[in-house]
């Protein structure tokens, strides 16, 4: 397993190799060019031509990694974090779970104030791209992938572009997710219901897929649209032409007509008995999910990382549909990106630097992909054999292959995780409390301009 | 009185001030001072996001009075008041009730006393969680023994008009021992002649419980009204375990309103504004009820 | 006449008598159905953190485990860090206690029956400071900590709680009920202030002590708000904020794992509730005495 993750290491940083890097080879003896000291005087050498020599790791170093990713997932964290630390000798990497990625976001954004305790490399949800680029807490990786020569096209265009703020490789994609509508097969077969592919269909699906009690109470929900994170339904919006938010970056569209008609039409269906509005209290997300495994839900929309955890519960065949398309069918992407905080000294970058391409790695990517639900996010794994190989396993994906080029970028603005918490706050307070569709989004609008105007 | 030997005196009094200094010098740093710089942020446009600030006057006062701040403030206003008021109810009526049941001095209802007061000890935190799991609307027992009795499942934490009750719910199991606690001991202490002399004038059960008990009572319910009202104020642990302020603001209590500023939304400046607006309201509450307390009570003499 | 007054009586008595009994009665069923309903959340905590997760899910609950599955502690203990949280909470809380202590018996001290010029302004500071709470202070609270590299530390956590207004406040009352003759014998037999305070004021005052010792440890065990604030990382978490975050430690808020969360709730209140029963006496007093004066 230890030459493995050597070979890959070796791999991954062929060219950075020439430079004498250590991560070649399980020897891990750092090369003796370069110089000791010579990455305390080049801090901030972002600006300076490109000198790989700046980006070597002299030195024994212990770092940080701070992620999300909960205990289901912490046998592959630590066995790659051990992999990692056996395989060369100066870099020891201890990895650290935080929270939610939100309760992360409030701990970087603390310590990056404080300029102290910083994680080496943490993991950020896609959103927050935006709001650490402009607030300048993460480290430029573009000198550094230059440097080294990492090869970043390898990448999906889509996850590259999600992981940029303002044209700056502010981080790389690492762990990748979409939207996914789930559905029961063996429920959809015996109804003979076929999912829908447009906004348009959606109401008859909705009709056709609710199953009534006599009294008139609902038995199987239709869809439920989780909405405890507007990730879950933004792409409605998006799809019909709806600006969240506008070209002057300081208004938003989310009062006008059409995209009160999206709401309304959600909120008809909830009061037709098709679907319920999960809010965005603490077990929202996971009565959904039991509401599906015991088949009280035809379908969920979810993020398609849980994919395997679906499998594991549901005692059904579990089908995966793109989300219903209207002028576009376009989908955003989810998960969380890889990055370096800016006020780390020199050398803790440069260690950081190793094991963020290393954690960004196709073989590491791939020990994800295939345990989760998380997407290859390699085009070499993407669009050859591999990819084949990887959809043999997984069939369900093939709705997501199929698609690829529709995953978006999220939009990226200062304001947006305030914008996004009123938003999903109006939505629960209108489906759930059965208000004035058009007064709560036209209300919300101008709050969210306020928010936007002074971000 | 001995003016000559004023040596040792100022020494003495030197060492004695030194006893109390660590913690004059503590207060300063870690309560006085930050109360200060609370204000100073207030006029200053920090947010931890970036890596500068600068002083913007009143536009923090601006925008909390005349902004988009204003509605969430009387929302958290609005929300405290009514947590308050039911944090109150639960403690003072609740208490009282449940300090004449459990009021037999035999060694059983001792024991029952003790459990009924237990929860007081629970972590905040542990019996969150609890109640989390058994209010949860699909798998809860709580909804189950609704619906034993044809209640169809409630929503206790999604729903706007529930959620607050049931972050009372969590409070007054919490509470209402102790508020019977403290009721039980002060009722000990009323001579039991006042009750004879009025069952000799012929008053039932009810008119003493309201012509003697209650009266008598009264500093105790003084004192418990003051110090719940104060702590009720603060609240924060059950919210954010519960319900993190929503289901939409819905019971964004003032503490997690500065919280949430501060903390999630990182704007300093704005949380030190509502920070200091309410550090004056408690002060004003805190005056308000002592200067009630200086009258307004019978007190055995 | 003096006959029928003796009937009567009797009469009254037996009447009183049943009255009592009917009251009894009624006291004692209303008590039980009380305890039940109080008793139950602990019940409920207790029973689930045993059952299984297909057993929590069953749409009829059962109220008594059909196995016994302990290992959901074992399971907290070790993937949720719960061993590591509770060295951080033992260690917080060991700490506030001996720094509220020692400040708050030398402060007392210093308040009841030292002299000094300007002793009724200090003490209206120490007064002032329980109306500044900390949910008031903790921004710029947060930010000196942290700009002191002490966000994530021990000394993080315990620093801001180290005095306690309450505490000094408690302790001068008590220490003045003591009667300055002692003082002034202790003081002919040479001791300094520390072997008054050590010698002659706490063991006169041990109830009290202990009491208010009591409280601020429970408090300190249960203290929430400002661990959560200062402590990010899972280096330095404490069992109520770790609990808090359990939900989301297993399975990312996904998962119905409320067996293994309850299993943690019993855990983090075990240490308090021995207590409790073990010092019943003085923690049933606790809050309303020490608050009383």
């Amino acid at each position: 397993m230890k030459k493995k993750v050597a070979l890959l290491l070796a791999a991954v940083m062929v060219t950075s190799a020439v430079s004498g890097c250590s991560g070649g080879g399980s020897t891990g003896k750092a090369a003796v060019g370069g110089g000791n000291g010579s990455a305390e005087t080049e801090a901030g050498g972002e600006t300076a031509p490109v000198d790989p020599a700046q980006y070597e790791v002299t030195e024994p170093i212990t770092i940080k990694w701070w992620h999300a990713l909960e205990d289901q997932y912490s046998a592959t964290v630590d066995k790659v974090v051990s992999d990692f630390n056996n395989s060369q000798d100066l870099i020891t990497v201890e990895a650290e779970y935080i929270g939610s990625y939100s309760k992360l976001n409030e701990a970087l954004v603390a310590a990056h104030a404080a300029g102290t305790d910083l994680p080496a490399v943490t993991v950020a949800n896609t959103p927050y791209v935006a709001e650490y680029g402009a607030g300048g807490l993460t480290e430029d990786l573009t000198p550094y992938i230059k440097a080294t020569g990492y090869d970043i096209e390898d990448f999906g265009d889509g996850m590259v572009e999600a992981a940029k703020y303002n044209g700056k490789q502010v981080s790389l994609p690492f762990l990748i997710s979409t939207q996914i509508m789930y559905y029961n097969k063996d429920m959809a077969d015996e109804m003979g219901i076929t999912m829908p592919t447009t906004w348009d269909e959606m109401d008859a699906f909705m009709e056709k897929g609710t199953k009534k009690a006599a009294d008139g109470s609902t038995e199987v929900y239709a869809t439920i649209i989780p909405g405890w994170d507007q990730w879950y339904f933004e792409t409605f919006y998006l799809n019909q032409g709806v600006n969240i938010i506008n070209e002057d970056q300081v208004t938003t569209d989310l009062g006008d007509e059409k995209a009160v008609a999206i709401a309304q039409k959600i909120q008809d269906w909830c009061n037709a008995g098709y679907t319920y509005w999960t809010g965005t209290a603490e077990d929202a997300s996971s009565n959904m999910r039991q509401n599906f495994i015991s088949g009280k839900a035809l379908s969920v929309v979810h993020t398609s990382s849980l994919y395997n955890n679906y499998v594991d519960q549901c005692d059904f065949e579990i089908g995966m549909s793109w989300l219903p398309g209207a002028d576009t069918k376009n989908q955003e992407i989810g998960g969380c990106v890889l990055l370096i905080p800016s006020k780390n000294d020199q050398a803790t970058k440069n260690a950081a630097w190793q094991f963020l391409q290393y954690l960004c790695s196709k073989e590491v990517n791939m020990t994800w992909a295939e345990g989760t639900g998380y997407m290859p996010t390699r085009k070499s794994v993407l669009e050859t054999e591999e990819g084949k190989a990887f959809l043999e396993k997984k069939p369900a994906f093939q709705a997501i292959f199929d698609n690829l080029d529709l995953i978006n970028p999220r939009i990226q603005h200062k304001g947006w995780s305030q914008l996004a918490t009123i938003w999903k706050n109006i939505m629960a307070e209108v489906m759930m409390e059965g208000g004035d569709v058009q007064a709560g989004m036209e209300q919300m609008a101008d709050e969210i301009n306020d928010v936007l105007a002074d971000a | 009185m001995n003016e000559k030997k004023i040596n040792p005196r100022k020494i003495s009094a030197v060492k004695d001030f030194t006893c109390v200094l660590p913690v004059l010098i503590f207060l300063a740093v870690f309560t006085y001072y930050p109360i200060v710089e609370l204000l100073r942020i207030s006029f200053t446009d920090w947010n931890l996001l970036n890596d500068t600030w600068q002083y913007v006057g009143f536009k923090n006062w601006n925008w909390l009075f005349a902004g988009s701040g204003n509605k969430y403030l009387w929302n958290s206003l609005k929300v405290t008041v009514l947590y308050s008021i039911g944090e109150l109810s639960i403690t003072l009526i609740g208490g009282m009730i449940f300090a004449l049941i459990f009021n037999r001095m035999t060694n059983s209802f001792a024991a029952m006393r003790a459990v009924i007061f237990m929860p007081k000890y629970v972590a905040m935190s542990s019996a969150a969680v609890v109640f989390l799991w058994i209010l949860n609307t699909d798998s809860g027992i709580f909804n189950y023994l609704l619906s034993l009795i044809g209640v169809s499942p409630v929503d206790w934490l999604g729903d706007r008009n529930m959620a607050l009750i049931s972050v009372l719910m969590l409070t007054g199991w919490r509470c209402i021992g102790y508020g019977m606690m403290v009721y039980l001991s002060a009722m000990m202490g009323i001579a039991t002649d006042y009750y004879e002399a009025a069952a000799l004038d012929g008053a039932n059960a009810v008119q003493r419980f309201f012509k003697i008990t209650l009266p008598m009572l009264s500093p105790t319910t003084l004192f418990l009204f003051v110090t719940t009202f104060l702590s009720s104020m603060k609240v924060f642990q059950s919210v954010d375990i519960l319900t993190q302020g929503g289901p939409y603001r819905s019971t964004e209590v003032f503490v997690y309103n500065i919280y949430r500023y501060a903390m999630v939304d990182f704007r300093m400046d704005r949380a030190s504004t509502v920070g200091i607006f309410f550090f004056v309201l408690l002060l004003i509450v805190t005056v308000a009820t002592m200067k009630v307390s200086n009258g307004n009570v019978t007190y055995d003499s | 006449m003096s006959a029928e007054t003796t009937i009567s009586a009797d009469v009254r008595n037996e009447s009183a008598k049943r009255k009592k009994k009917i009251m009894a009665a009624i006291q004692w069923v209303l008590a039980i159905i009380v305890l039940i309903v109080i008793v139950f959340p602990i019940y409920w905590m207790l029973v689930s953190s045993v059952k299984s997760q297909e057993e929590i899910l069953l749409a009829t609950p059962t109220l008594w485990p059909k196995e016994f599955h302990f290992e959901n502690y074992v399971n907290v203990l070790n993937r949720g860090n719960f061993a590591k949280y509770y060295w951080n909470t033992t260690v917080m809380t060991a700490g506030i206690l001996i720094a509220q202590v020692v400040t708050g018996i030398f402060a007392g001290y210093g308040f009841s029956k030292g002299k000094f010029k300007g002793q009724g302004l200090c003490f209206i500071i120490v007064l002032g400071a329980l109306m500044i709470p900390l949910q008031v202070t903790f921004i710029p609270i947060y930010i000196m900590m942290a700009n002191w590299g002490m966000s994530d530390t021990f000394l993080g956590l315990i620093l801001p709680e180290a005095v306690s207004p309450y505490y000094i406040f408690m302790l001068r009352q008590t220490f003045m009920s003591i009667d300055d003759s002692y003082i002034e014998a202790a003081r002919m037999d040479g001791l300094g202030r520390v072997g008054i305070i050590t010698r002659i004021l706490a063991p006169m005052c041990k109830s009290t002590l202990f009491t208010v010792t009591l409280v601020t440890f429970t408090n300190g065990w249960n203290a929430y708000f400002w661990p959560k604030i200062i402590a990010k990382g899972e280096s330095r978490r404490v069992l109520t904020v770790g609990l808090a975050y359990l939900k989301n430690t297993f399975a990312g808020g996904e998962s119905m794992n409320n067996h293994e969360i309850m299993a943690g709730a019993v855990l983090a209140v075990v240490p308090v509730i021995i207590l409790f029963f073990i010092f019943q006496k003085y923690m049933l007093t606790g809050y309303s005495k020490a608050a009383m004066k």
